[in-house]
């Protein structure tokens, strides 16, 4: 009897994970939140070496989506905006971590020499360029667009989440005359004073999940 | 020399000319993915008359723009005139988007074709005869997968006249433009800091039911696009509730954007609104979503989880139970306080299970309703298969224990706490069926709360339940009144074993209607190498077998259990192709198919309709079809009437159904609606029916007035009063 009775539980739970699994429920995973920690993630990045977000504890971490064919994207590389940050800030130690969720076969998507030529192409003088094809990062972050910035203090807590500017265009002339909200974050942070804006609706192309 | 200079001047006027009659027409430009010029549904202006010009946007297929607020990316188009002195350009009145899913990205945007219209006023003092010359610089991102900025110098030559003449080709093109319509409806609205609440009126009743509304928010980054816009009707009003965006921070002043409304009849209107959000007034989220209050709903499961015990569905575990009982009353040496709580715990954790995972599935978007499992095949197999079993164990086809004479204790649960817990699983999973029908209002009230409340809700229920089992194995007293064991118990086992026979019949019918007769036939073939297992076990695998034997004997079974298993679950796979047939099955009423189109066809008529939302796994929605549309007089007034009877048929799952009921505040069967007419709110019957309470529905609409619409509480049962929504 206790065998039935166990085979009969096991089927019961068969059956429910069924039931559960064709429903094709999407997953329901807790985004990044300002003011909160970080949630940690694990990635390897294009030299085949993983990196995870809590071996940067005690530094300043930017994470940024990225898409070298994204005209948003382009905007802020054509006019080494980007790379700029990118070596002033890792400069003083910043980790700046950029994160590429393009799926396989989606635009953005690059492999191998192509990648890494790419990369060499685009000037990138961030702390390394991540591979997330399968967009778990990137959806654990709420990551919508390229360019989308997140700053996360020595604490891990997430600071600054958003646009990279207040202006929402993909013409390179516009950044003159915007503010760099991930610069105006890292500044505030690392002079002890409160961020100002913690979160701007991000712009940019949709991330290609 | 003379003649040089002369070529050149003709050249300079030739492409002088050139020139202005490529500004006059307007000729299209092609910029990467999309053709663009600059037009107008008007070839002359008039001095102080505003008129209309546009980017004309011609695409390419799977390419789109996107609208005022893009959404999670994009970006609209732009136009920076430069104007002659003294005009003056409005903001562009956008025409409606369309809204794009790419989880977990929403746009709003348009394809194909698009104008994007400005409203231009002239000066006063513009000389007539004059041609002035519109130009600026248009600029846009155009997406299909990837994305493309573009930007072109555009302009349009217009004489100035005493009238605006219009163009024959633009002015039609225009006036095709699909705009939203202006509230004429105050819509309020409320932010809690996580949510916004949207709540206007219940658009006029004489225009096809509303079904679902949705807003587009005119501004960037202040609703979470994707996220679902969970709808309730209070008191007139509809209210949407709407997650903000997880970049927002601040509390806008406003909200400004479009309303989407789909009635039942399928067509859509978009209606556009500003509504500033009060600044003092706290929302009240939930609290007022449902008649239902809190420890109503807790005290309605509670009762409902006591009553499901003499429910036709729980019977047969319960008459298991009691023979349980029967031996503890005797067996002074095991505590029955114990089973009992073992058995509560088992109601629990399965009611827990289904509960969660009902909310887990819901809280993902899906549109499930409590009986949900019911609708899954392969559950319905493997719980008709397990009792089956069960039933031929009874039988004595088998047993599974080593000795004989404690065979009917061990299938009443009385060697093993496992048998006390496995009882409440099977207690519970049997009893859904009944659930849902019982307490409609109360699941309905806790699948709207938020998840905690929904579990305590459940909790309730299974305590309910499980309430009569712990009070008598509390009171070892009152088992004295139960009869002693003794040979009727074997009598009353293998009887048993008949009822729960029985209850394989009703689970393969409900199986039948969802997989058909083809499918049908593997299950019956899986039930068959089931019955052959147990068979095997109970004629080789005994004490007086050898090892060798026995072990055969196992393994033989495992073998065959496992092919029923496959076999089971790919009978599971088939898809009952007539499902449509059950609406018009039985009875002197000719039931229709439910669709909402027909509900709104027939409430425009004019004429009553009776909806019956059942399924065949409701075992209660059976029994009232049994019961009180089986009787002649019911029918008889259903025909004097000319009632239209439309059956919404849930056994599987559907999305329509399902929504139809929410709007009636509800996510389970049984559920009977009652139109009167298109002027007057539906009534609602309670969700046990005898033909008395049908009769005095049906009655109770003679005497109404055709435009007489007041709300009215009719209480026809004890359990709850009805409610009357549309």
């Amino acid at each position: 009897m206790k065998k039935l009775l166990s085979m009969a539980l096991g089927l019961l739970m068969l059956s429910t994970a069924l039931v559960a699994s064709d429903a094709t429920a999407p997953e329901t995973v807790q985004t990044a939140t300002v003011d909160k920690a970080a949630p940690n993630f694990t990635l390897t990045d294009v030299n085949g070496k993983t990196h995870s977000l809590s071996d940067f504890k005690g530094k300043f971490v930017v994470l940024e989506w990225v898409n070298f064919d994204c005209p948003f994207v382009k905007k802020h590389y054509g006019a080494k905006n980007m790379q700029t940050l990118q070596a002033a800030y890792t400069k003083k130690e910043v980790v700046w971590l950029s994160i590429c969720s393009s799926n396989k076969g989606k635009q953005g998507y690059f492999e191998g020499k192509e990648l890494t030529d790419r990369i060499t192409a685009e000037g990138h003088s961030a702390s390394a360029y991540l591979i997330d094809t399968d967009g778990k990062v990137g959806k654990l972050y709420g990551a919508k667009t390229t360019p989308n910035m997140y700053v996360i203090n020595p604490e891990g807590v997430l600071i600054y989440a958003g646009a990279i500017d207040n202006t929402p265009s993909p013409n390179p002339d516009d950044i003159k005359t915007s503010t760099n909200y991930v610069a105006a974050a890292l500044d505030a942070a690392m002079a002890g004073k409160p961020v100002a804006v913690k979160t701007s609706a991000p712009y940019g192309c949709g991330v290609k999940y | 020399m003379d003649l040089q200079k002369r070529l050149l001047w003709m050249t300079c006027l030739f492409a002088l000319a050139l020139t202005l009659a490529a500004t006059v027409q307007a000729l299209p430009t092609r910029v990467g993915h999309l053709e663009v010029e600059l037009v107008s549904p008007v070839r002359t202006v008039q001095p102080g008359q505003p008129f209309e010009v546009g980017l004309h946007f011609t695409l390419d297929d799977h390419w789109h723009l996107y609208w005022q607020n893009p959404g999670d990316a994009g970006l609209p188009p732009k136009m920076t005139w430069s104007l002659p002195d003294g005009f003056v350009v409005e903001p562009i009145r956008w025409p409606i988007p369309e809204k794009t899913i790419t989880p977990p990205l929403a746009s709003y945007g348009y394809s194909h074709e698009l104008i994007v219209p400005l409203r231009i006023t002239p000066p006063p003092t513009l000389a007539v005869g004059q041609t002035v010359t519109l130009s600026g610089k248009a600029s846009w991102l155009v997406c299909r997968e990837e994305c493309v900025p573009g930007d072109a110098q555009l302009s349009l030559m217009l004489e100035v006249a005493d009238h605006l003449q219009p163009d024959s080709i633009w002015a039609p093109k225009f006036a095709a433009i699909q705009y939203p319509s202006e509230a004429d409806f105050a819509v309020q609205s409320d932010f809690d800091g996580t949510h916004f609440q949207l709540r206007f009126p219940l658009p006029d009743k004489s225009t096809a039911a509303l079904v679902l509304a949705e807003f587009y928010s005119g501004d960037r980054g202040v609703i979470d696009h994707i996220a679902s816009q969970p709808i309730s009707i209070v008191d007139g009003s509809v209210q949407l509730t709407i997650p903000k965006n997880e970049y927002l921070i601040d509390r806008p002043d406003s909200l400004q954007g479009l309303l989407v409304l789909t009635n039942s009849d399928s067509t859509k209107s978009y209606v556009q609104f500003v509504s500033s959000l009060s600044e003092d007034q706290p929302v009240a989220v939930t609290a007022t979503t449902t008649e239902t209050s809190f420890w109503q709903a807790i005290l309605f499961a509670f009762i409902g989880g006591l009553i499901l015990n003499l429910m036709p569905c729980v019977l047969p575990v319960l008459s298991l139970k009691i023979l349980g009982f029967v031996n503890h009353a005797d067996a002074t040496h095991t505590k029955p306080l114990h089973h009992g709580m073992i058995f509560t715990a088992g109601v629990l954790v399965s009611f827990w299970l289904l509960a969660g995972t009902l909310l887990f599935l819901k809280a993902g978007g899906e549109q499930l309703g409590w009986g949900f499992q019911l609708q899954s095949p392969i559950f319905l197999v493997v719980i008709t298969s397990f009792i089956f079993l069960f039933g031929l164990n009874l039988l004595g086809l088998f047993e599974l224990g080593t000795s004989f004479a404690s065979a009917g204790a061990v299938a009443a649960g009385k060697t093993g706490f496992g048998g006390s817990f496995l009882n409440g699983v099977t207690a519970t999973i049997v009893a859904t069926p009944c659930t849902a029908p019982f307490m409609g209002s109360a699941l309905g009230y806790s699948l709207a709360q938020p998840a905690w409340i929904a579990m305590l809700i459940f909790t309730s229920i299974a305590l309910g339940m499980a309430a009569p089992y712990l009070a008598l194995s509390a009171s070892p007293k009152l088992l004295r009144y139960v009869p002693r064991p003794g040979r009727w118990m074997e009598t009353f086992k293998q009887f048993l074993g008949f009822v729960l026979l029985a209850t394989v019949l009703w689970l393969l019918w409900v199986l039948g209607i969802q997989i058909g007769t083809a499918g049908l036939i593997f299950i019956l073939a899986a039930l068959l190498l089931l019955a052959v297992a147990g068979w095997i076990i109970g004629r080789w695998d005994t004490l007086v077998a050898t090892t060798r034997a026995k072990l055969l004997a196992r393994g033989s079974a495992l073998v065959l259990a496992a092919a029923a298993l496959v076999i089971g679950i790919s009978g599971a796979s088939f898809e009952n192709v007539a499902v449509a047939t059950r609406s018009n099955e039985k009875g002197a009423i000719a039931w229709e198919t439910f669709t909402p189109e027909r509900v709104e066809e027939l409430r425009t008529a004019g004429k009553p309709i009776f909806i019956d939302f059942t399924a065949a796994w409701c075992l209660s929605c059976q029994v009232n079809e049994k019961v009180a549309f089986s009787s002649a007089d019911v029918q008889q007034r259903f025909l004097d009437l000319g009632i239209v009877p439309l059956k919404a048929d849930w056994t599987a799952r559907d999305q329509v159904i399902a929504q139809a009921l929410a709007r009636f505040g509800r996510n389970s069967v049984p559920l009977y609606v009652l139109y009167h007419n298109s002027a007057t709110e539906p009534i609602l019957l309670p969700e046990i029916l005898t033909p008395g309470i049908v009769l005095e529905a049906l009655n109770s609409i003679t005497d109404l007035p055709a435009n007489n619409s007041p709300t009215r509480q009719v209480t026809i049962h004890g359990e709850e009063p009805l409610k009357e929504r549309s």
